[in-house]
């Protein structure tokens, strides 16, 4: 984790909050029905859609360089050593370098991007 | 930017000729400008009438590649997006470009930078990445020369005879040399590799009664792989200058005005374009396409229900190589579809009992492993099928050809059931089984219990009979399933490479629909075509693939750094 990017979030999150919860209703579509993905839980932790979405008027695909200004790899990789049968951020494919929206989806149930090649890498990825 | 010679005066190939005949290129599938007289003229001599010729003219065929009968697009062929100079946030200039840090392009990188050029390498993922473990060439000094061209032709006999001989005679006399240079450098990088010499290679030895001797590189053993080699070679690269660049995926090629491709252009995870010019010539090395659905479902449909084992190849160099005019391999491309993992690969090509994903037999077991995808292809089997075969295994099997037997104690390090710690394996991948009863082994392997039972109690019988009345295999290959424990080894072949590709010609240069060589454009790898051309990839030579892409990268590096 980047965890001076993340710790500065958080403090946002206090005075930011009714803010937020402004632009998620607005966007109606992630509203209360989609608890627990991952838009609402950024959302939780003072993530706005702008931080993420760029530009307001054109929300598509993000990349992961974007993740990558809050999200630490090796920070990662680190904090996921343990996950049993094997570290979803620490891997022989691609090292730390897995793009990270191949496994984590915002506005919709992520995957595990492994599970087809690997039956037995049965992590559940938030 | 090069001097080296046409030779369109040359006659060309059987091989070269039908592919400039039917392969895919800008010259038949047409995008609107494109079409030409020339266009025309080439279509008559194919058979295509006027009418489709024009049909091909319709709309979208600006945005897309558009077939010259009007049929297909290849929506999987977009043409590439014009980039304004404007766009391009950093020019970087070499000799060379080597695009894909694979088993072909990384000896690519590292010849070429030993050859006094200045190299770029331009890599998708993260790091190299490569895979399998065995790469192989001949040793010239200790074979007879009858033996090498002995090999060659049980090699074009594999190929079904549509292959370019010119290309497997490169590899037949050059591979020695090569693997041993990649093995020597892969060390000097720190991998674990080592020289198996012609002990993999038993069944080639002797071919039409004349002597082989063989230099087979292993990196190993698993999990330790040729991508582990790969990265260690990359670091012997880097210590010759050579410059890596990574998540840099290229999308197109730069063309001057003469059509000779001098730069390649790249987009990094941030969005940004790079351009990387190359004084002498790029090297698309890019793998091939089995992540391209589409691509795969108009070239080899037969893939459609396979898994796959490798990721982010959606076959990039053939679209980069396309539109600079060069040609693609006719459809029917050429496959690999192995399990060598789920239980020991020495007993994978053994006739033991086969029956597929429902626990029906299917096929006459002589039949190899590495063609089994053929009876697999429907969406319920999808490669899936079993190996049977009960506690006396290792007496009733023991003089059959094809492979070794491993005994029941060794079984247990493919067993995932098993607590035994594993060795030498990929432990997620292995996929072997054993129990007291055959209802017990049929869930194991997740076959309908009554089908499974109904299919050993008629092979039993075959057995009991001497004559294999339902596909006739040898009556001496025909063990019976009665004793517990019984055995099952439940494989899934997947989609290991399809080595199908670009047109070139033995310097590895691309040629256009004209049979010229693009100049600055070298092909090598699977992306390369011209070396298979069978329905299945041959597994003649143990490690032939990687063998290959050793070779040529080592080849065309040199090339192309001479010019
Ligand atoms: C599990 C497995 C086991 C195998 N075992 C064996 C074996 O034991 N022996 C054998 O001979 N063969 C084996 N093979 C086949 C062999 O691995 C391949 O034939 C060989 O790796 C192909 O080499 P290549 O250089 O063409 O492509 P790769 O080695 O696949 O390299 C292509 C590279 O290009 C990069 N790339 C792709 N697109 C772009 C782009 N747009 N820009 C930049 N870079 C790009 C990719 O990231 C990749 O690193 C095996 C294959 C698999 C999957
Ligand atoms: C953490 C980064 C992130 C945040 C925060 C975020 N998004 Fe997204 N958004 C993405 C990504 C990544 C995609 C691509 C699809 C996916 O992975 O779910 C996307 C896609 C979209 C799309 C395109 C349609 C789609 O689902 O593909 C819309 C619309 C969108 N987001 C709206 C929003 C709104 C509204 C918010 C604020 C409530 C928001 N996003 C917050 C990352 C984010
Ligand atoms: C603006 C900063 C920011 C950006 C950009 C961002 N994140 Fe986050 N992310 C956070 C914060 C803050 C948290 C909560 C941290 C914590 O759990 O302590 C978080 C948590 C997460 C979690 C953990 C969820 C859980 O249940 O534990 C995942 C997964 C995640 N982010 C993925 C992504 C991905 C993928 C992207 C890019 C598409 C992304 N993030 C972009 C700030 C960000
Ligand atoms: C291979 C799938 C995969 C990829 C790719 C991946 N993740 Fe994860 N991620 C997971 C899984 C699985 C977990 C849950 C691990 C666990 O069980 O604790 C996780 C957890 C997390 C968490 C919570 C970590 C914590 O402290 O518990 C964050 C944050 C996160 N991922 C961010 C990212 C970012 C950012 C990327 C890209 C750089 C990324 N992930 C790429 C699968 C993935
Ligand atoms: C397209 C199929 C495919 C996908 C997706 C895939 N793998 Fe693999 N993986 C393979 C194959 C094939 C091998 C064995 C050969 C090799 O190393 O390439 C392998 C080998 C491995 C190994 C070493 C062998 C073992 O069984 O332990 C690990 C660890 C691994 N993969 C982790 C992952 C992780 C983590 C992910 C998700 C980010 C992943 N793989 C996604 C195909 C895949």
């Amino acid at each position: 984790m980047n965890t001076k990017t993340l710790q500065k979030y958080r403090f946002l999150f206090a005075i930011g909050l009714t803010l937020f919860l402004g632009v998620i209703f607005t966007g109606g579509l992630y509203a209360a029905e989609k608890k627990g993905l991952l838009d609402a839980y950024h959302a939780e932790n003072g993530v706005a859609c702008a931080d993420c979405h760029e530009n307001e008027n054109k929300r598509e695909a993000v990349s992961m360089v974007k993740c990558l200004e809050c999200h630490d790899v090796e920070e990662l990789a680190k904090a996921t050593a343990a996950v049993q049968p094997t570290n979803p951020h620490l891997n022989r494919h691609y090292n730390t370098g897995a793009d990270c929206n191949l496994c984590h989806h915002q506005h919709k149930t992520s995957e595990n991007f492994c599970l087809p090649c690997h039956a037995p890498f049965n992590f559940m990825v938030p | 930017m090069s001097k080296d010679t046409e030779k369109d005066n040359k006659a060309v190939d059987q091989y070269t000729q039908n592919v400039l005949q039917n392969g895919i290129s800008r010259r038949s599938f047409l995008s609107c400008t494109a079409m030409g007289a020339a266009g025309i003229g080439l279509m008559g001599l194919s058979g295509f009438s006027g009418k489709n010729a024009e049909a091909a003219q319709e709309s979208h065929c600006t945005e897309f590649a558009r077939s010259s009968d009007g049929g297909a697009t290849l929506n999987f062929m977009p043409k590439p997006e014009p980039i304004e100079d404007s766009d391009i946030a950093e020019t970087l200039t070499f000799d060379v470009i080597v695009v894909g840090a694979g088993a072909s392009g990384v000896p690519a990188a590292l010849s070429a930078a030993e050859n006094g050029a200045k190299v770029a390498v331009l890599q998708k993922h993260p790091m190299p990445v490569s895979q399998g473990n065995t790469g192989s060439g001949i040793d010239l000094k200790t074979s007879d020369k009858a033996g090498i061209e002995a090999l060659v032709a049980k090699l074009m006999n594999d190929n079904n005879h549509r292959c370019n001989p010119a290309l497997l005679r490169q590899w037949a006399y050059n591979s020695g040399e090569a693997v041993k240079w990649v093995i020597d450098r892969a060390a000097k990088g720190g991998a674990t590799v080592e020289d198996q010499g012609s002990k993999p290679q038993f069944a080639i030895r002797k071919v039409n009664g004349y002597t082989l001797n063989y230099v087979t590189s292993f990196f190993g053993p698993k999990p330790y792989t040729t991508g582990d080699g790969i990265r260690a070679l990359a670091k012997t690269a880097e210590k010759a200058g050579v410059k890596f660049f990574f998540n840099m995926p290229a999308s197109q090629l730069v063309q001057n005005n003469a059509d000779e491709v001098n730069g390649v252009i790249a987009k990094g995870r941030d969005g940004k374009y790079r351009k990387f010019m190359a004084n002498k010539g790029v090297i698309l090395a890019t793998g091939d396409y089995q992540n391209n659905k589409a691509m795969c479902d108009y070239f080899i449909p037969d893939l459609k229900y396979f898994g796959r084992k490798q990721m982010d190849r959606t076959g990039d160099g053939f679209a980069m190589a396309y539109w600079a005019g060069g040609v693609i391999e006719p459809i029917g491309h050429t496959k690999m579809l192995h399990d060598f993992d789920a239980g020991p690969a020495s007993m994978c090509d053994m006739p033991f009992l086969a029956v597929n994903r429902s626990g029906s037999r299917f096929v006459n077991e002589t039949v190899a492993m590495s063609l089994f995808n053929n009876y697999l292809r429907d969406p319920e089997n999808a490669g899936h099928y079993n190996q049977v075969f009960d506690a006396d295994y290792m007496t009733t099997a023991a003089n059959w050809p094809g492979g070794k037997l491993v005994p029941p104690e060794g079984l247990k390090n493919y067993m995932p059931d098993d607590p035994s710690p594993k060795h030498g394996v990929f432990e997620s991948q292995i996929n072997t089984h054993s129990a007291d009863t055959l209802e017990e082994l049929a869930k194991k392997l997740g076959c309908d219990p009554a089908t499974f039972a109904a299919s050993v109690k008629r092979y039993n019988e075959l057995c009991a009979a001497g004559k294999d009345d339902d596909f006739g295999k040898p009556a001496e290959l025909m063990a019976p399933v009665k004793k517990a424990p019984f055995y099952g080894i439940h494989r899934r072949v997947r989609v290991s490479t399809i080595c199908s590709g670009m047109l070139v010609n033995e310097n590895h240069q691309a040629l256009d629909a004209d049979g010229k060589t693009i100049k600055g454009l070298y092909v090598i790898g699977n992306l390369g075509g011209g070396f298979y051309g069978g329905v299945d990839y041959p597994l003649t030579v143990f490690g032939l693939s990687l063998g290959r892409c050793y070779t040529f990268g080592y080849m065309s590096g040199k090339h192309v750094a001479k010019l």
